[in-house]
């Protein structure tokens, strides 16, 4: 499936949901297309802890469905991060991983893995019950509201083709990101973020 | 440990809980050392506390640093080895955001420390606290437990991590 068509649909139906992307073609790609600066975390250069940060504002936040992007080499740091997720079954998470076979964020370097194993078999033996697998934007899109709409966690894998161009990353400092997202948050009903009283 | 041991450390155990509660934590996200079993114990089987045990010491700082983002209070716990391996996560997320974030770990490796597996710690552990500029309060006596409270407003104040470190005395109820 082509990277960008899978993005751009996926920017379209996503359109209520909270993101996390992760470093590099995720936050880039992300960027390019929606511009978005409120509602989007663009986690950049975490080294595979996107889904993580994500389910940390899903934990305390069951009424957003918070999905997350990582990509492929993030996944193959830290393929762990599956269990955490199984352990916390947080009903409003729901994770894509793009595997695109490349670094996409280093020149496409290529990575290896993907030739080798089967990312949606480790979910599935991870113990994570809804896992999908679209290698087709014909796929993506009939299979996108089962895996966003119906609660329970889910982890799906995005079979894509590496982009194949440098894409600049979102001209946002760090402390912008956490503010506009922050202020989106609680703007948009929840908990106190930075207006939280510090504790006496 | 014998059984009054045992207590002794119970009881530390309950403290740093109840310290904790009483500051807003209600997420703790752990990897075991040898030294806080009795402390995770005590947060997994503590109602006011939704414990996580993550598979590595990073997902603890990821998980954390997310729950802010949705109100919620959370200390990250670790061993001193564990929170060597962070110190990128710390760094790219934690500064770089300016998210703030609890952390406690063990003072592995210093002076009566008999695991000789941990002697790397005692010599690189506060060098690399420092040279990070990881504000970092010790816990070395058992009045110091309060301290956590300090550290857990100062993080919010400040937008950064701070560290908490215990002493094996403090966790075995002996100093």
């Amino acid at each position: 499936m082509n990277f960008e068509a899978c993005f751009r649909l996926l920017a379209e139906r996503l359109r209520n949901e909270v993101i996390v992307t992760s470093a590099g073609n995720c936050s880039e790609l992300w960027w390019e297309i929606t511009g978005e600066t409120e509602r989007v975390f663009y986690l950049e250069a975490s080294m595979s802890l996107a889904s993580l940060l994500a389910a940390g504002i899903a934990l305390g936040a069951p009424a957003r469905t918070v999905v997350a992007f990582s990509g492929d080499g993030a996944f193959c740091m830290n393929p762990g991060m599956l269990l955490v997720e199984r352990q916390l079954a947080l009903p409003n998470l729901k994770h894509f991983m793009v595997s695109n076979r490349v670094y996409g964020s280093t020149n496409d370097l290529p990575h290896p893995f993907g030739e080798l194993v089967d990312y949606a078999a480790i979910a599935q033996a991870s113990g994570i019950e809804r896992v999908y697998r679209f290698a087709t934007l014909e796929g993506l899109s009939q299979g996108l509201d089962d895996m966003i709409a119906v609660p329970g966690h889910a982890f799906a894998v995005l079979e894509v083709e590496p982009l194949g161009r440098h894409l600049p990353s979102p001209p946002l400092d760090g402390p912008e990101v956490k503010f506009r997202f922050g202020r989106y948050l609680e703007r948009t009903g929840g908990r106190p973020v930075f207006d939280a009283p510090v504790p006496r | 440990m014998s059984a009054g041991g045992a207590d002794k450390a119970g009881r530390v155990a309950q403290r740093i809980a109840d310290v904790a509660a009483d500051c807003g934590i209600s997420l703790v996200a752990s990897l075991p050392d040898g030294w806080i079993t009795d402390v995770i114990a005590q947060f997994a089987a503590d109602g006011r506390f939704r414990h996580v045990a993550v598979n590595r010491e990073e997902s603890a700082i990821g998980l954390c640093s997310g729950a802010f983002f949705s109100g919620i209070g959370a200390f990250a716990l670790m061993g001193a080895s564990g929170f060597l391996t962070c110190i990128y996560a710390i760094t790219k997320i934690n500064y770089t955001y300016q998210i703030p974030l609890l952390i406690g770990i063990t003072l592995r490796g210093r002076p009566g420390d008999r695991a000789k597996f941990h002697q790397s710690n005692g010599l690189y552990l506060e060098p690399v606290i420092q040279a990070i500029d990881l504000p970092f309060v010790p816990i070395e006596r058992a009045d110091d437990i309060a301290r956590i409270a300090t550290a857990y407003r100062h993080s919010r104040v400040m937008s950064r991590p701070v560290l908490v470190g215990f002493t094996r005395e403090v966790l075995r109820g002996e100093a």
